[in-house]
């Protein structure tokens, strides 16, 4: 059976993160949230994969190739406008005939329930939906239950609306009709086409054929939502490492730690527990790291701080810099997020002099530069200059 | 140069063969053949054009086949020159890559044979004809290969008989390994996909495949081989959702760099490990390094020269292999010749080596191609690490050629004691830099695209740039000729007012290197000098108001040193774009083929 995967969206309440990636792309343990899916569905049997590809697809296609590392055979479909997941499978159709199964590319989600709506799907009662517990179901899309059959999925409801914490966990067993009922469902006003939105349609009329899931999936919505993830995944790795970092003396790294190839930790650097460190990055002298995702080619200088943190690709943080780390207020797109656990984020390519101090919940655009000796907080776009003033 | 490649199994011959020859249509795509060998006949088929346009048969009960694509040197692309040739009875089919000298002289004493090619390539099977006695074709292939002088790779199958015979002399063969079968072919891309299992045969081996194994034998002596596991990824050989192999190792180029540099840096001490032999004694003697190379590699080479002198303390030349003689009074045992070759199997580069050994000198060759001849030749070998690259357009292995020779600058500086640990550490932090810097730059691949929509018609198009920059407007205007077919010219900024200048129009964009390490300052006096004729101005640039004097600019970030590198690959994507508005066929640019087997 093939399997396709969606992950031609672009994540727009991560930025600064998918300014320059797609959120699939984004690296949990060292590996983005779409290798997981891959190896879900490779370890589940499935040996062709489409992925629908569209913004930035150039990251995801150097990365993953024609699949070979993970055993399976990739091709590759193009959505070049974000129109929804509806219009997004319809973008696979020439890939496609008999049955087959679609998941989000941006969810973390186990082998196992892979398997179990392949099963499903194999006995001919499709559609099959997925469907898990989770906290902030509103989040989501809401499904109402009836015995073993969904009979409406709700997208986001309101608070008054919302009866059940179970949602649609996204891994679908389809056969090739759901097509033509894509084909048939009203576009939305937006222009958006949602693969929910057909779905909600069928199970209204004849009902789903439900898999109940309980094991672990892990969605990134926000910012901090990546070093919530990374800590599931990164406790996960048995052998906590993957790669031996090349160490100064007196370094210390803690066991749920991961690391990529060229890693380099300087004299007396402490790497606390729930970190990712990328390829190819440089931890100096004297620096603490803890409950940080760190991307490839960045560099953390001599006696800096990074607590609760992402560190984009290629930035740099400098000596004896500090992000003091804890819980903050963040918005994200004229939303307040209150209590939130991110000490703050640096962006791809950006640079932090020396002394620099970020304030919890500080996201600091792409490209940005900022003089020694300034304390940051709030938002900094992308390409600016900061300095002291 | 051409393509070889055979399969003798228990499966079907004809899909691996075909798979095999599209993977190799890199190595020349002017016509293309197999033979398959079934039921104790032998069936042909081959044509002049792309393998695309090859009819095959949908099936064939063949488990035993070889095929070829070509590149023509002797006689135009027709259906008659293409490969396999065959007998006259068509029971022995051949293919052959490489050049045969005196087949003129052979062909005249076989005047009872009929010839129906202008090939080099069908004296042999015609030679085979005369002495093969229809059981032990290994014997016949080694009497014949006796009587052939030149550069060959062959490939040889016969009615009735169930395995191919091969034989190598100065063109490159590697045996594979699989599960389902043995396979050979001109390089390991050809059969990636079923095995990385391989073999490289030596100048001199003739080898026999069968189902059950194969037999090298040398001098009429059996020999072994080493077995050696390719670790490139199938995949990599392979389009992953590009249009083109061009662009995808475009945008290799990060994840090729950190593979390079992987293991080798000691940032903090301004030490590398090359893994290299080279006595300290030695280099601390050594007068002159004698870079040798051709085309993008020998731009490698220019770039290359910069660091040596200006970090190493060290003369160094570099040398158009095809033009290189040990001359000049130089003395061997203090000239260290250094080979740069992305196939490690092009002649001239070779030739040049061998030129150098032949008079004592030691040798080193950095290269991409593990097994290849140059690495075997070569007293050292500096691996660049960049996977396979498949674009008949280098890039990715320019980008890595430049850096592994950074590397090799540093050990020799450091061991010559003319580099300190303190610049060595910001050379390598430079280094270090590359993959995340020249990520930037492909991420403004859609500006750079914008850019060149805009000036793909001009006339001509020059490239400027002085120190470093001077090899990136050099590698930055063949790019620009191999697949848009414009005319590029690149040369230092200063030389432009000593004649070029008489063509610069207002239809003539200039391309600049305006970064560290190119004497920006002085460069952006030759684009004042250009844009007072009215040129465009297209700037490669790390300075901070670009804009305000160009009429566009690509950004390239702070790395010292290697910003040119940097910024050559925006001048790579320029080119790309170019060459796709222009609607070129990129990966298969006319007359051109990846490396050059011949002199």
């Amino acid at each position: 059976m093939k399997a396709v995967i969606l992950a031609a969206g672009e994540g727009k309440r991560l930025e600064p993160l998918t300014n320059r990636r797609p959120k699939p792309m984004l690296p949990v343990g060292n590996r983005p949230v779409l290798e997981h899916v891959v190896e879900a569905v490779a370890d589940a049997g499935v040996e062709d994969v489409v992925l629908v590809v569209g913004y930035k697809r150039d990251r995801i296609q150097t990365y993953f190739g024609d699949g070979d590392d993970w055993g399976v055979n990739i091709e590759y479909a193009v959505q070049s406008k974000q129109l929804g997941t509806g219009h997004a499978l319809l973008q696979a159709a020439d890939h496609l005939n008999d049955t087959f199964v679609v998941l989000n590319g941006d969810r973390v989600i186990s082998p196992a329930l892979v398997s179990e709506v392949m099963e499903r799907t194999e006995t001919g009662d499709t559609p099959v939906v997925s469907v898990t517990r989770v906290e902030n179901a509103r989040n989501y899309g809401v499904v109402e239950l009836d015995g073993q059959r969904v009979t409406a999925i709700h997208e986001k409801p309101d608070a008054h609306r919302s009866q059940s914490d179970l949602i649609n966990a996204g891994v679908y067993g389809f056969d090739s009709s759901v097509l033509a009922a894509i084909r048939d469902t009203e576009t939305e006003p937006s222009g958006e086409l949602a693969l929910t939105a057909t779905l909600d349609e069928v199970a209204r009329e004849d009902g789903l054929a439900a898999v109940r899931y309980g094991d672990y999936w892990l969605d990134i919505s926000y910012l901090w939502d990546l070093l919530s993830v990374n800590e599931v995944v990164v406790s996960r790795l048995t052998d906590g490492a993957g790669f031996e970092p090349s160490t100064s003396d007196g370094a210390v790294l803690a066991d749920s730690v991961a690391v990529d190839e060229d890693v380099r930790v300087g004299e007396n650097a402490t790497i606390h527990p729930r970190v990712s460190l990328g390829e190819n990055v440089t931890v100096g002298p004297n620096a603490v790291v803890s409950n940080a995702v760190v991307l490839p080619d960045a560099t953390i200088e001599a006696g800096a701080v990074v607590r609760d943190c992402i560190v984009g690709e290629n930035a740099r943080v400098g000596p004896n810099s500090t992000v003091v780390g804890g819980n903050a207020r963040v918005v994200v797109e004229d939303e307040v997020h209150r209590d939130v656990r991110l000490g703050g984020v640096v962006g791809d390519n950006s640079v932090l002099g020396g002394g620099v101090v970020v304030d919890p919940g500080t996201v600091v655009g792409d490209h940005v530069t900022v003089e020694s000796g300034v304390t940051l907080d709030g938002r900094v776009p992308p390409n600016a200059e900061v300095r002291r003033g | 140069m051409c393509g070889i490649v055979g399969y003798v199994g228990d499966g079907d011959a004809l899909p691996v063969v075909a798979a095999g020859l599209k993977n190799l249509e890199y190595r020349g795509y002017d016509s293309a053949g197999v033979a398959l060998s079934a039921n104790g006949g032998l069936d042909v088929f081959k044509s002049e054009g792309e393998i695309d346009d090859l009819a095959l048969p949908d099936a064939h009960a063949a488990t035993c086949g070889i095929g070829h694509t070509r590149w023509s040197t002797h006689g135009e692309p027709s259906d008659a020159n293409a490969h396999p040739h065959t007998d006259c009875t068509g029971d022995i089919a051949v293919v052959h890559n490489g050049i045969i000298d005196n087949y003129e002289a052979l062909k005249a004493e076989l005047s009872d044979h009929e010839f129906v090619s202008e090939t080099d390539t069908e004296v042999v099977p015609h030679l085979l004809e005369e002495v093969y006695d229809g059981d032990d074709l290994v014997g016949a292939l080694e009497d014949v290969v006796a009587r052939l002088d030149g550069s060959f790779a062959l490939a040889v199958t016969a009615a009735g008989h169930d395995g191919i015979v091969v034989a190598r002399r100065d063109s490159p063969l590697v045996l594979g390994f699989g599960d389902d079968g043995n396979f050979v072919a001109s390089d390991v891309t050809a059969f990636l996909e079923h095995t990385r299992d391989v073999a490289f045969l030596e100048d001199g081996d003739v080898a026999e495949l069968t189902s059950d194994g194969v037999t090298v034998r040398h001098d009429g002596e059996v020999v072994e081989r080493d077995r050696q596991t390719v670790d490139w990824a199938a995949d990599s050989a392979e389009k992953a959702g590009y249009e083109h192999y061009m662009l995808k190792e475009i945008h290799e180029q990060p994840q090729a760099l950190r593979q390079t540099i992987s293991g080798r840096l000691d940032v903090v001490n301004g030490d590398v490990d090359l893994d290299l032999d080279l006595p300290a004694q030695y280099l601390q003697s050594v007068e002159e390094i004698q870079i040798v190379a051709c085309g993008t590699s020998y731009h490698a080479g220019l770039y290359a020269r910069r660091l040596l002198e200006e970090h190493a303390d060290l003369r160094t030349s570099v040398e158009v292999a095809s033009e290189y003689e040990f001359t000049g009074g130089r003395d061997p045992w203090r000239t260290l010749v250094v080979a740069v070759t992305q196939s490690g199997e092009t002649a001239d580069t070779l030739r040049a080596m061998r030129t150098a050994s032949a008079a004592g000198a030691r040798t080193l060759a950095v290269t991409n191609t593990v097994g290849s001849t140059a690495a075997r030749e070569a007293d050292d070998v500096v691996y660049i690490r960049a996977g396979p690259e498949i674009g008949v357009a280098a890039t990715k292995t320019f980008a890595a050629q430049v850096t592994a020779l950074a590397l090799l600058t540093v050990d020799v500086g450091r061991t010559r004691g003319a580099l300190s640990g303190d610049r060595a550490s910001t050379l390598l932090e430079n280094v270090r830099g590359l993959p995340g810097a020249i990520q930037q730059v492909l991420d403004a691949d859609d500006d750079v695209r914008a850019v060149a929509r805009e000036y793909a018609d001009s006339d001509a198009f020059f490239f400027i740039g002085r120190k470093l920059g001077m090899p990136v407007s050099l590698e930055g205007a063949l790019k620009l000729k191999e697949i848009s077919y414009r005319h590029a010219e690149g040369f230092a900024g200063g030389e432009l007012k000593h004649g070029t200048l008489a063509l610069v129009t207002e239809d003539t964009p200039v391309l600049a290197v305006l970064t560290d390490g190119a004497n920006a300052t002085e460069t952006l006096r030759n684009v004042k000098e250009v844009e007072s004729r009215g040129a465009p101005v297209v700037g490669a640039s790390s300075l901070d108001d670009a804009e305000s004097f160009l009429d566009a600019a690509f950004q390239v970030p702070d790395l010292g040193a290697l910003e040119p590198l940097v910024a050559n690959v925006s001048l790579q994507l320029f080119a790309y774009h170019v060459a796709d508005a222009l609607g070129r066929n990129i990966d298969k640019p006319r007359n051109l083929a990846k490396s050059v087997t011949v002199e």
